[in-house]
């Protein structure tokens, strides 16, 4: 177990984002949080990443705030920042060097010196992973990192991440609101509303590198949907 | 080039206004430009040019001093801006000029009191310029450093100081007109050098190609000063620090 919440609340001076959520993850899981807008997924994101303190239940981490990486919906890079050292944010300078070779090995080897603005939002996303990732994480949280970018990048990313991902043996937590993108990127999709786990489904062809075009990726969509519909 | 071409715009006005008044209160500018090339040495011109940059500059030097601190607390710290902000708008319209006297009985009638008025009229313009541009910092960048686990070293070098090094420069460029008026009026008592000084003199002996000489020394000295801060600020400002 890596991270346990059990009966998880958190409120805000005037609505309430989510309670009664319950959840375990295990070490090297890569778990899908899917629900409608305003279903509290974000703050939850943050709750676990040590933003915001939880109101109510209990949160139990296998690992310090250090062993956390959040990467952000908008890809948050500062503008008077070069791609290497906004990826060296808060890190000492003796990292330089893996991180230019860490870039390299993402395809980022020749942008390295640019700034932010350079680049397209797919590659700025790219970079924000790359931030996230040099860190070591125990955990990486995605908050819908990839809403922004046009479905060939997206598809592209997703891949990256979850290679990424499984390669360090990090554990996934990612939020979204596309059903397409949980069931790529989650072994466990978790359905949420501001009360609760509302259903779970296991990936089992989570592994497959045919997953995009099996008829089980889109059947189980399917499964979701419906699901999702009746949370309405 | 850009300045060459004003330069031509007002030599253009001032030969015109030279011709059509034809006095000796209006010099042309060609007379006054022999004059200061002739008597830049001998009438010390170099030397009052030179006491007016140290005025001005150290002036500017220490409101800056002053400002930025100020700026960044009532950006940072809700609770102090509600105490900060009220003074800095109490005191910010007073004409500071009016206190002149106080200065000089205060700080004696040499170069500190010159230079601490300067120094205060203009710290609060650039507090009230650096506050907004710390308050102005994306929430989003602020969560990225909690995310991210900067110690408050890093925020402050990596994405306040970032953030309001723009605010300073542009502060600078409201500033530095003021400050060079104020530096001539702080010149024009007890004072031996300086440019204010030196129009002042020659105002007093009816030597008016002089006194244009030192009013187009004082300018140019604004000029100068303006081109010195537009690079700097190129210098050291990434142009898409401006959020």
């Amino acid at each position: 177990m890596i991270l346990s919440l059990t009966d998880a609340k958190l409120d805000y001076p005037k609505t309430t984002a989510f309670q009664h959520f319950s959840l375990t993850v295990e070490d090297g899981e890569m778990v899908s949080i899917i629900g409608r807008s305003g279903c509290g997924k974000t703050s939850l994101l943050y709750t676990i990443a040590g933003l915001l303190p939880l109101s109510g239940g209990t949160m139990q981490r296998a690992f310090g705030n250090e062993g956390v990486a959040l990467m952000f919906q908008q890809d948050r890079l500062l503008p008077w920042k070069r791609i290497i050292d906004n990826v060296l944010l808060g890190l000492s300078k003796e990292k330089t060097e893996e991180a230019a070779t860490f870039l390299r090995s993402m395809g980022l080897g020749t942008v390295m010196h640019h700034y932010p603005h350079e680049l397209s939002g797919g590659m700025r996303q790219r970079v924000a992973l790359a931030r996230a990732l040099i860190r070591k994480p125990n955990i990486l949280l995605l908050d819908e990192p990839l809403a922004s970018l046009d479905e060939q990048q997206r598809e592209m990313l997703q891949n990256d991440i979850k290679k990424y991902v499984r390669d360090q043996g990090i554990t996934l937590l990612l939020v979204t609101h596309s059903i397409q993108e949980a069931v790529f990127m989650g072994s466990r999709i978790v359905m949420m509303t501001n009360k609760g786990v509302s259903y779970e489904l296991k990936n089992q062809l989570h592994d497959d590198p045919n997953l995009r075009t099996r008829d089980e990726f889109f059947s189980m969509q399917k499964t979701l949907r419906l699901h999702l519909e009746a949370t309405r | 080039m850009k300045y060459l071409r004003g330069m031509g715009v007002v030599l253009l006005l001032w030969y015109v206004a030279a011709f059509l008044i034809s006095s000796p209160v209006i010099p042309f500018p060609h007379s006054v430009f022999i004059y200061t090339l002739d008597q830049f040495v001998p009438q010390e011109m170099h030397l009052h040019l030179l006491y007016s940059l140290y005025r001005i500059l150290l002036g500017l030097f220490i409101a800056l001093f002053f400002a930025i601190p100020t700026g960044m607390i009532a950006g940072r710290v809700p609770a102090l801006d509600r105490l900060i902000s009220p003074v800095l708008y109490l005191l910010y319209p007073l004409p500071k000029i009016a206190f002149l006297p106080v200065f000089m009985v205060l700080l004696g009638i040499g170069d500190l009191s010159k230079i601490i008025l300067i120094a205060i009229i203009i710290y609060f313009p650039a507090s009230v310029t650096i506050r907004d541009g710390v308050k102005e910092i994306p929430f989003e960048f602020l969560q990225l450093a909690v995310a991210y686990h900067l110690s408050r070293k890093q925020v402050l070098k990596d994405i306040i100081w970032p953030a309001i090094l723009p605010r300073i420069f542009s502060s600078l460029r409201i500033t530095l007109g003021i400050s060079l008026s104020v530096l001539f009026i702080s010149e024009t008592y007890a004072a031996s050098y300086g440019l204010g000084y030196s129009i002042m003199n020659y105002w007093v002996m009816a030597q008016y190609t002089g006194m244009y000489a030192a009013i187009m020394l004082l300018s140019l000295l604004g000029l100068l000063l303006y081109i010195i801060v537009d690079w700097a600020e190129r210098l050291c400002v990434h142009p898409r620090a401006n959020m």
